[in-house]
């Protein structure tokens, strides 16, 4: 069979299919959907962070318009609970019972005709609640006497974990040691489509059909089902197009399970549609965490070991499936990063407050790890007076190493770390940068370098123990009488431009044109199981079922064919979209095997197989540890010293996903992730007061990195194969967005180090580069 | 609640509605009207997915109270079929990429359209100036920006050619 590329298959930078309807606004999202007789549903939200709910009062002749709790027993409380030892599982009520745990918890659910006159009705309820006191600040949420969100809990926390490698005698033998305090501030995804859910029943299947802009349809269904107590077949999840996910659409909402029982209940239609403010205040947040990291090296940069204590603030419940400690029980892990450690010492605590649960972000822990590990790292380099590619280059995992397994037991796949490296600085003049230091500009080279497990399995998360374990990623590949070839994947696409790439892939092995090759997905009754669209796992797991789907599927084609040439199976090859000979004249059409098999079997040859031109296949890789993609960012930024604000001159990344399989699609994902780490590095930041109020409301408030905020960023690609996976591909989805904030903050402290000023908070905004300058010059004076 | 009784000129035809005081001009567009091509991203004009043109000019269509557009001409995404601007930045955004999950881009090709017809001579960080209104989460703008530029080149060689025959 063919494997390799025509022009339209792996490897291949084909433009996208499905651009065309976005391009004349026909892209379909659930907010475009309607349905005769449907209600809008607008929920009643939790204006304190903490309390105890008395009493809420209906508007008067409104009463049969509001749902809560009370009215909604049948709907069983989410819990995500996780197989970690200690692990603490919280109840999350679908509608506040009893007890408020965060600003913006849905109370009630209020239906109108129209969304403005829900809005009202919301607005008309009279709530009575008694305040608690709130708990806000992660750092002293575990502390004896703090109030306790979880009354049957005895600390506010979901879990600790611990490595206890002993680093004691390190400072006796080390030539560096250095200590940082280091905190990044809580962010909102903010994918442009909020969440949105409509739910029907269809009372024919007697089946609840919940159309939801979601990225795991199926462990929706299941989560849903479980809730509800239904039989999964009486769930059918249809996600259409969403507009971005980023982690914020990978999870059971709330929502979605009172709107599917709403509509069972009232037989009509419902809907919901997150708006911006329930998205930034009610919405689940992201990657608020703070580091006590202590390094040590040797005179030549070499790391003797790390000691980190990392708490990430979880907010108040577990979400369903990923749970409450998926950030801060990885910091141990992946803090070795893309490095040769030899010691490990690393306490996390995973802290329950009074804030929106949290939800993996793209790029998950990585993001906050590699900033706390790199600017730790440039933190060294600066005291032994060594450049910071020489204290990476002194401990990138070598590539005559590959595959390595690192001190917490990763196994790194392949590739060559150091080279990434080497061409990142070499693309940047650092001379004439050190040249302007040297006249007094404040302008500085930053580094990042870390490596993205993508694609991990089974082996992996079954340790996990949460609601999911993603196991065989399947495709369903079936040859249409009319020579089409449709694919459909349990997996789904939010802007990763999945229809295409998929059928690239397709292409690859059946030589079908991409034209020709329809992608389904996004419905449950459509697909074939999956765990969706996450952990950048869709283009080596999703991408390896339908090659194999399509390699089995190809067997049977050609079976077919060659009984058609009346030779035998051996004889012949599938390539190009048609059956031929391999030695000798003829061919024949897949689309006339086609033909033949649906409307002509009276000339199928004897012995052929009954499963017919449908397939469903399995994929896993072997081993099912997760690729690892790697990168190295290099910055130059510019500091106002007067203002403090920062401007990126130039950004390089060079980045290995091993085989792209739409090297234009990839670099889409790379940049799109980069502007979203310039967001965590420089401007997006929820803050919450002392009440656990949240502070940024608005998009004027909680500031999204622009077209005038992203540099014009050169990427290079290496392309090392994974040995693991069908094509080489790795995983290479969230890289973008784990780099940028390590390397720019070093590029800032590399400017501000001739006045002696680090910054250690993201983001760096005016305010806090300011701040650091200042205290440098008063530790001076 | 009082009805308004307003009459519009949308993508070309007369409409005439009954529109709710407190109705934005995107709810009307996108639910009576049916024109979901236009995008409500945070319904209070920062994001700029729901950018439509009001009697010529990009608006905000999710900050623009209907009662208040009474007698207005709209253009919406749908409403650009034969326009060769239009057609041209298609091209190029499908081309540079400048699109992923598709939701800010009927906003973004309506800004664009009117930077390259007003700004024939904008450079790239003029580009990125003008765009920096409309939120994408998904490209980082890269191929948004190259798309723009790319067609304000192209008309401009154009209009050098013109000027030399």
């Amino acid at each position: 069979m063919n494997a390799g590329a025509t022009g339209f298959g792996v490897g291949a930078a084909l433009r996208r299919k499905e651009d065309a309807r976005f391009l004349i606004g026909k892209g379909r999202y659930v907010g475009d959907i309607t349905r005769p007789g449907m209600l809008e549903v607008a929920f009643l939200r939790s204006p304190v962070a903490h309390a105890r709910l008395k009493r809420l009062t209906k508007p008067a002749g409104h009463e049969q318009q509001v749902f809560t709790i009370d009215d909604l027993p049948e709907i069983k409380t989410i819990r995500a609970n996780s197989a970690l030892p200690g692990f603490r599982v919280s109840e999350q009520p679908v509608l506040a019972r009893g007890k408020i745990r965060h600003v913006g918890e849905a109370i009630a659910a209020c239906i109108a005709g129209s969304r403005a006159e829900a809005e009202d009705l919301a607005g008309a309820c009279e709530l009575d609640y008694e305040m608690l006191p709130a708990v806000s600040d992660m750092t002293r949420a575990h502390l004896p006497g703090t109030p306790l969100l979880h009354e049957d809990w005895s600390m506010n926390a979901f879990l600790e974990t611990h490595r206890n490698d002993d680093v004691s005698g390190l400072d006796a033998i080390a030539a560096a040691k250095v200590t940082r305090t280091l905190r990044t501030s809580r962010q909102c995804m903010a994918p442009l489509e909020g969440r949105g859910v409509l739910a029907e029943w269809d009372p024919r299947l007697e089946q609840i059909i919940v159309t939801t802009s979601t990225q795991m349809p199926h462990v929706t269904k299941s989560g849903l089902a479980d809730c509800l107590g239904l039989d999964e077949g009486q769930v059918r999840i249809i996600s259409p197009d969403v507009g971005g996910g980023f982690g914020y659409k990978g999870i059971l909402l709330p929502e979605e399970l009172v709107l599917a029982q709403l509509a069972i209940r009232l037989g009509r239609p419902v809907r919901w549609l997150e708006d911006r403010f329930e998205q930034l205040t009610a919405g689940a947040n992201c990657r608020e965490h703070h580091y006590v990291i202590t390094a040590w090296a040797d005179e030549a940069g070499r790391l003797l070991g790390v000691e980190c204590d990392a708490i990430v603030d979880a907010g108040a419940y577990s979400s369903y499936p990923f749970g409450a400690c998926l950030e801060a029980a990885q910091v141990g892990s992946i803090l070795p990063g893309p490095y040769a450690l030899p010691l490990l010492r690393c306490h996390t605590m995973s802290a329950c407050t009074n804030k929106p649960p949290i939800l993996p972000y793209r790029g998950v822990a990585r993001t906050g790890v590699c900033y706390a590990m790199e600017t730790t790292l440039d933190a060294l380099a600066r005291q032994l007076g060594i450049s910071a590619e020489a204290i990476r280059l002194a401990n990138l995992v070598r590539p005559e190493a590959m595959p390595y397994r690192n001190l917490v037991g990763k196994v790194f796949d392949s590739g060559d770390y150091p080279e990434a490296l080497r061409r990142a600085v070499a693309a940047i003049d650092v001379p004439s940068i050190r040249a302007r230091q040297a006249k007094g500009e404040a302008v500085g080279f930053g580094l990042a370098t870390f490596c993205e497990q993508g694609a991990h399995g089974t082996s992996v998360y079954h340790a996990w123990g949460i609601p999911f374990v993603p196991g065989f990623e399947q495709a369903f590949v079936r040859l249409s009488p009319d020579g089409i070839l449709e694919v459909r994947v349990g997996v789904h696409s939010h802007g990763q431009g999945m229809e295409t790439s998929l059928a690239q892939v397709a292409h690859t092995i059946l030589g079908v044109h991409p034209d020709k090759v329809r992608i389904v997905l996004g419905d449950t009754a459509l697909t074939p199981y999956s765990t969706g669209t996450w952990g950048s796992r869709a283009a080596v797991m999703a991408g390896g079922a339908v090659a194999e789907a399509c390699r089995q599927l190809g067997d049977r084609i050609a079976s077919i064919g060659a009984g058609l040439l009346q030779v035998t199976r051996p004889d012949v090859v599938v390539a190009d979209g048609f059956v031929r000979r391999i030695e000798g004249e003829g061919s024949v059409s897949i689309a006339d095997v086609a033909r033949t098999w649906y409307r002509a079997p009276q000339n199928l040859p004897k012995g052929v197989d009954k499963g017919g031109l449908e397939v469903t296949a399995g994929y896993r890789p072997d081993p099912d540890t997760g690729t690892h993609s790697y990168a190295a960012h290099a910055v130059v930024a510019r500091v106002d010293l007067e203002t403090g604000a920062v401007v990126l001159e130039d950004f390089v990344v060079v980045e290995d996903g091993g085989k792209l399989i739409n090297p234009m699609i990839v670099d889409g994902q790379v940049l799109g992730g980069l502007a979203q780490g310039i967001g965590t590095a420089l401007y997006e930041e929820m803050p919450y007061d002392g009440a656990g109020q949240p502070l940024a409301a608005t998009l004027a408030d909680y500031l999204l990195p622009g077209s005038a905020d992203v540099p014009d960023v050169r990427l290079e690609h290496m392309e090392t194969p994974s040995p693991w996976t069908t094509f080489g591909q790795k995983g290479i989805g969230e890289s973008g967005a784990i780099g940028p904030p390590a390397a720019i903050v070093n590029a800032i402290n590399d400017a501000l180090a001739s006045i002696g000023a680090e910054v250690t908070d993201l983001p760096a905004t005016p305010e806090r580069v300011l701040a650091a300058i200042a205290a440098a010059r008063a530790g001076k004076a | 609640m009082s009805r308004i009784d307003i009459t519009l000129t949308v993508n070309g035809e007369p409409r005439e509605l009954k529109v709710e005081p407190r109705d934005q001009l995107a709810d009307v567009l996108r639910g009576p009207l049916m024109l979901t091509g236009t995008h409500v991203g945070c319904e209070h004009g920062v994001c700029g997915a729901c950018t439509i043109e009001i009697d010529g000019a990009p608006a905000r269509s999710c900050i623009a109270h209907a009662g208040s557009c009474d007698g207005a001409t709209i253009r919406t995404i749908e409403g650009f079929g034969d326009d060769e601007i239009m057609r041209a930045l298609r091209e190029a955004f499908t081309r540079e990429h400048a699109l992923q999950c598709g939701y800010c881009t009927p906003g973004m090709l309506v800004v664009g359209r009117d930077v390259v017809r007003r700004l024939p001579d904008a450079d790239e960080a003029r580009v990125r100036e003008e765009m920096s209104g409309n939120l994408c989460r998904c490209t980082g703008y890269r191929g948004i920006v190259r798309a723009i530029v790319s067609v304000i080149v192209a008309r401009r060689h154009a209009r050098r050619e013109g000027a030399c025959r």
